[in-house]
């Protein structure tokens, strides 16, 4: 699987939006494409954050439906999905349909920490019954301030971008 | 003539009457997310990886669950070109599917110059050699094939040496295996590696491949061998180990097994 990414844009936020930047959380928007097929099932997504060491920290999202489908979410399967069974049922919410959504996350670890200055991994995985699996990824940074990320859109995932905050 | 032939090469490598095939047992699936699931495993004895070719019996087949206990597994089929069975993977954890036919002996002789062979083993020959056999010896030859299916969670207790005969040991879990990233196999040699051990590593696909592009390897010092996985999909490892014995049974011991695994997309 190639992972398209495209650009990085790091700024520095004002001095002015300083004070409310610490209380916002990050924000991922990500886009559930339309795809024109005679066939089309919602697709399972996840979305989580893994540290240096690719161990997984922070689940922000998961869109499945039936545990025997949960393993085609190849990467996510192996690192979170198959020995956390408590945080899948935590997480997990309904497939959604092709559109665009706006995931919000506090900064915070699965156990509800907050997470250690230092290099850090954004994943989003999609898989489609009948049709094909995606991994985007992307490094940042925590502290973020303001991080910028954008990842192109490729497969089963449309153009993916968050504000690390 | 061609008869002679064929039973000069097999003695030069027992181990069954399929010799020129490999044997092999594919899962439907290597990883499952629930409990319960049933898979369908094929079973060929073939020259192409994973291209059936002659069904083989499966009366031995049988599957080690996480707990440690093993089963026989009775939903079977023998086809003309594979075999099958159904298999239900009850609860979490890792399971081992085995095939393990009883250990042969074979004792190999040569009389008036020519060579040839006895199912017996040296307790059992005496009384079957003729008069005159020269150059005598009995190889015991055992083969195995196996391979490994997780439910949800990985567990390690089928992985356990039993250390008995060639096993193979790795510190990546079969349901971590991923492409591009390194791996290594301990081969084993009654619960210790073994240098010298003999295999060949193979993937699906060879039938749409002008290069078959396996991989012949011999294992280091510490027993080891290790490669990268370049891509995903399902490979084969095939590996052999014989030497000498001192045992009232047989002269020579001729081990061997093959594995199937899975490699997973990053």
């Amino acid at each position: 699987m190639k992972f398209v990414i495209t650009r990085l844009i790091v700024w520095f936020s004002a001095l002015l939006l300083s004070g409310n930047v610490i209380a916002a959380p990050s924000e991922i928007t990500l886009e559930l494409p339309q795809i024109e097929t005679s066939q089309y099932h919602r697709p399972y997504v996840a979305v989580w954050v893994e540290d240096a060491q690719q161990q997984p920290v922070k689940l922000i999202a998961l869109w499945v439906e039936k545990p025997d489908w949960l393993k085609d979410l190849r990467r996510f399967w192996r690192k979170i999905g198959r020995s956390n069974t408590a945080l899948v049922d935590a997480v997990s919410g309904a497939t959604q349909k092709p559109g665009h959504y706006k995931l919000h996350w506090d900064g915070k670890d699965d156990q509800g920490q907050m997470l250690a200055t230092g290099n850090y991994t954004l994943f989003v995985e999609a898989a489609r019954e009948q049709g094909g699996r995606s991994l985007a990824k992307h490094a940042f940074q925590l502290p973020a301030t303001h991080g910028v990320i954008e990842i192109e859109a490729e497969g089963e995932l449309g153009v993916i971008s968050a504000v690390m905050r | 003539m061609l008869k002679k032939a064929v039973l000069l090469l097999s003695s030069l490598f027992l181990s069954s009457s399929l010799q020129a095939h490999t044997l092999w047992l594919v899962p439907s699936h290597y990883v499952l997310s629930k409990p319960n699931s049933w898979i369908a495993v094929d079973a060929s004895a073939a020259n192409m990886t994973f291209v059936p070719d002659k069904g083989i019996s499966l009366n031995a087949l049988k599957l080690y669950s996480p707990d440690g206990s093993s089963k026989a597994i009775k939903d079977v089929y023998q086809g003309k070109r594979k075999s099958m069975a159904d298999v239900q993977l009850a609860g979490d954890g890792s399971y081992r599917l085995e095939l393990a036919n009883p250990p042969r002996f074979m004792t190999l002789y040569e009389l008036n110059g020519e060579r040839k062979r006895l199912m017996a083993d040296k307790q059992q020959r005496t009384a079957q050699l003729p008069a005159g056999a020269t150059n005598v010896e009995t190889v015991k030859s055992r083969s195995r094939s196996f391979a490994y299916i997780t439910v949800n969670a990985p567990t390690d207790t089928v992985l356990t040496l039993q250390g008995e005969g060639l096993e193979i040991s790795s510190s990546t879990h079969p349901a971590d295996v991923v492409a591009q990233e390194a791996l290594q196999f301990v081969f084993n040699i009654n619960g210790k590696p073994q240098q010298h051990v003999k295999g060949v590593l193979s993937y699906a696909g060879e039938l749409y491949r002008n290069a078959a592009e396996r991989i012949e390897f011999i294992t280091d010092s510490d027993g080891v061998f290790r490669f990268v996985p370049e891509q995903a999909g399902r490979y084969l490892i095939e590996a052999s180990y014989s030497a000498d014995i001192a045992s009232a049974q047989a002269d020579k011991v001729r081990e061997s097994i093959t594995y199937s695994f899975e490699v997973a997309l990053p």
